[in-house]
């Protein structure tokens, strides 16, 4: 990346993308192995699918909310997929193919985090540590993560919207 | 995205309802009264101003408010970010599902 932000929103609405090439193909082919992780329920991928109803007696509830949303869940974690290894390379995104970057790396983040066991106040593996690449990958992701939601949450008024009627 | 037609406003329902029907539908909304909580959980991955800027996404809430209800998520482990309807927390959990947060949901009282 370079001295300016990483993704910056454009007067016509799309968000201009400044991010090394080698980033880039980092980001696609990750997201490219994580796609086939999820179709064959690797364990890695479990994050992916939180339960919605935990503690006693919601084992049927639980079914329930599975039957219901997992199509669903599956198909919006490829699309997201998708969209990033397809546009990887693109010099702008829309805010849709953008949502879509966001929601793919949180993904990968989410998996690789669980590979490396990750907790709030682990020190990084050290040099030499088999998992010391992946760490890394896991650290950059972040940072990608970042620079996107610092662009997209400067677009969300501070005040928030009125609140829902429930 | 999840649709139920179940998830239709009841207030809708009563108002559209045979005379007839009324007598059960108040039934089902006095057993749905207390409302259902909607709760995430605090995880090691999901970056904090991730978290933050979710809720102000999905819920519309302020930053001020979004921020406190994350840095409750971090602090306490756990924070009801929502409640309201069953179907309605239902799909609430399924769209912070669908942002990576760990959220699950559970009936008040």
């Amino acid at each position: 990346m370079g001295f300016g932000a990483p993704f910056r929103r454009r007067r016509d609405g799309r968000y201009a993308v400044d991010v090394d090439p080698k980033l880039r193909t980092v980001l696609a082919s990750v997201a490219q192995q994580l796609g086939p992780m999820i179709d064959a329920d690797d364990p890695a991928t479990t994050r992916l699918f939180p339960p919605a109803y935990v503690g006693e007696d919601t084992a049927a509830d639980e079914e329930g909310y599975r039957a219901l949303v997992d199509g669903a869940l599956r198909n919006h974690h490829h699309r997201a997929l998708d969209v990033l290894v397809a546009t990887a390379s693109a010099e702008t995104l829309t805010g849709e193919e953008l949502d879509a970057w966001l929601s793919a790396i949180g993904s990968m983040r989410l998996v690789l985090g669980t590979r490396l066991d990750v907790s709030e106040d682990m020190d990084p593996p050290e040099a030499g540590d088999p998992a010391e690449t992946e760490y890394a990958v896991y650290d950059l992701l972040g940072m990608v993560q970042a620079a996107i939601i610092e662009e997209l949450a400067s677009g969300l008024p501070d005040e928030g919207a009125p609140e829902r009627a429930l | 995205m999840i649709r139920r037609p179940a998830a239709r406003s009841r207030s809708t329902e009563v108002e559209t309802a045979p005379v007839e029907d009324l007598g059960t539908d108040l039934a089902a909304s006095t057993a749905t009264d207390h409302p259902w909580l909607v709760i995430v959980w605090n995880d090691p991955i999901n970056l904090m101003s991730f978290v933050t800027f979710v809720f102000q996404k999905l819920f519309g809430y302020s930053k001020e408010k979004a921020t406190k209800l994350m840095m409750d998520v971090h602090l306490k482990g756990r924070a009801v970010v929502a409640s309201g309807t069953r179907e309605r927390a239902e799909l609430d959990v399924y769209r912070l599902h669908e942002h990576g947060l760990w959220a699950t949901m559970e009936q008040s009282g």
